[in-house]
């Protein structure tokens, strides 16, 4: 595990620590706090005491009767089945900084996802969580340089996996969980030494207050598969 | 026959096994998981499926408006009891007590099973879309063996404690908003619309309910 960085200071609320722990936070947000709590023991140990209590409530059901039948049935696939108990698997030493959920989602190799560019400073490439409800990329800013100006329609959450960025609020730092809700407007700006590589999630789509940049956002909308719901 | 409710923690005494104090029958837990690790021993197993699957049970039937629940709670039963089993080798009682591990690999099949039923819904009315097969693993996003650090060890056994002591203690509101996002997988947002109160009230039942326990999140 990546050498942890003293620098996190934005951490997800209890609200998203919970979901999280609970199992109901979606997918694409709940991406969002793993690769956090890769950067974070603090929020490490808080989601181990929410599953501690996620445990405690398990416990506590009233128990529903099961059938003699239903141990006899995997007993027997256990049997069938000549795999028996699996030995442990050893952890691999990583080699990457990245979080695995995000190197799993990149195969390991950045260069090789499909990054849309727009504008000169700022490039996107979506990922697939499973969630058709949200927009989840990985952007990346060059040093010094600035992501369109936007708005929030919906919530948006970014995680800083490399560099850092400021905004007119504070500088964010690598592991940095910050939300934005909607309506905010910002203007983030990788800081002078390095790019910038973040995880973000959003809610709806963002609003480019610049129409040029709109045009390309469009564009680069028409190369991705529009967003179906099962409804 | 049990009579009364089957708690992990003050579970009474029956045929089978003297009384102990909550910490030693989760130990008797950690024993048997180990000799499943070990010797694949199907006694120690039985007596866990026993314990626990009763449980498993309840947690599936917790879902709202589910079609078929029976058939759900039957798979949800057989796949988290089998992944024990598999498993069990490692479990690491330096990281998790057994009732918090298989809690965890409950809670991950039951998303797991959600999201696949899910899928054959929308598959069944032709949104399937392509590429989605290669979409994340669940156990990247919810670990089950890697949320705890070895360190932390001493500071989950007293919440442990803590939790127990103080749950039975919390208001009814805030006992529901809890069941209702570790049980009947509702979020924030989703349990705000059911109860149709301002997410913000919700947030502080739940933050409340943190704080009476002496979690320390959000402190």
């Amino acid at each position: 595990m990546q050498k942890h960085t003293p620098m996190v200071k934005y951490h997800p609320d209890a609200r998203f620590l919970t979901d999280y722990a609970a199992g109901c936070l979606p997918a694409s947000q709940a991406l969002c706090v793993a690769t956090h709590l890769h950067y974070c023991p603090l929020c490490r140990l808080k989601i181990g005491e929410l599953t501690e209590l996620g445990a405690e409530l398990f416990m506590q059901q009233q128990p529903v009767k099961v059938e003699k039948a239903a141990l006899e049935k995997l007993l027997a696939r256990i049997q069938a089945s000549p795999q028996s108990p699996i030995s442990p698997v050893q952890a691999e030493p990583s080699v990457s900084i990245l979080p695995k959920a995000v190197n799993k989602l990149t195969s390991g190799n950045l260069e090789r996802l499909n990054w849309r560019r727009i504008g000169s400073n700022f490039r996107v490439s979506r990922l697939n969580v499973g969630d058709k409800q949200r927009e989840t990329s990985l952007f990346c800013i060059k040093a010094g340089g600035h992501v369109p100006h936007h708005q929030h329609k919906g919530d948006e959450i970014t995680v800083i996996l490399k560099g850092s960025f400021s905004d007119h609020e504070d500088k964010y730092e690598v592991g940095d969980f910050i939300v934005r809700t909607n309506g905010e407007t910002h203007k983030p700006v990788a800081s002078q030494d390095q790019d910038c590589l973040c995880l973000s999630t959003l809610d709806a789509p963002i609003v480019l207050s610049n129409w040029l940049l709109r045009f390309g956002l469009y564009l680069f909308n028409l190369g991705t598969p529009s967003h179906q719901t099962a409804a | 026959m049990r009579t009364g409710s089957l708690k992990a923690m003050d579970y009474e005494s029956d045929d089978q096994q003297p009384a102990a104090p909550s910490d030693e029958r989760g130990q008797y837990w950690v024993i048997c998981l180990e000799k499943v690790a070990s010797t694949q021993d199907v006694k120690a197993f039985r007596e866990l499926f026993e314990h626990f699957s009763p449980m498993i049970k309840s947690f599936a039937y917790k879902i709202p408006g589910l079609e078929q629940a029976e058939p759900f709670a039957e798979e949800l039963l057989q796949e988290t009891m089998l992944k024990v089993w598999t498993k069990a080798a490692s479990f690491d009682a330096r990281l998790a007590s057994p009732s918090t591990w298989i809690f965890t690999i409950a809670r991950n099949m039951r998303i797991d099973l959600l999201r696949k039923q899910a899928r054959h819904v929308i598959n069944n009315v032709q949104l399937y879309q392509d590429g989605d097969d290669d979409e994340i693993a669940l156990d990247d996003i919810w670990f089950e063996d890697e949320n705890s650090d070895v360190f932390n060890q001493l500071a989950m056994q007293r919440s442990r404690k803590q939790i127990h002591e103080s749950l039975k203690l919390l208001p009814i509101e805030q006992t529901e908003v809890l069941s209702k996002v570790y049980l009947e997988d509702k979020s924030h947002a989703e349990v705000a619309a059911e109860l149709k109160l301002p997410l913000g009230t919700v947030k502080s039942r739940v933050r409340l309910a943190l704080n009476k326990l002496k979690l320390v999140v959000d402190r």
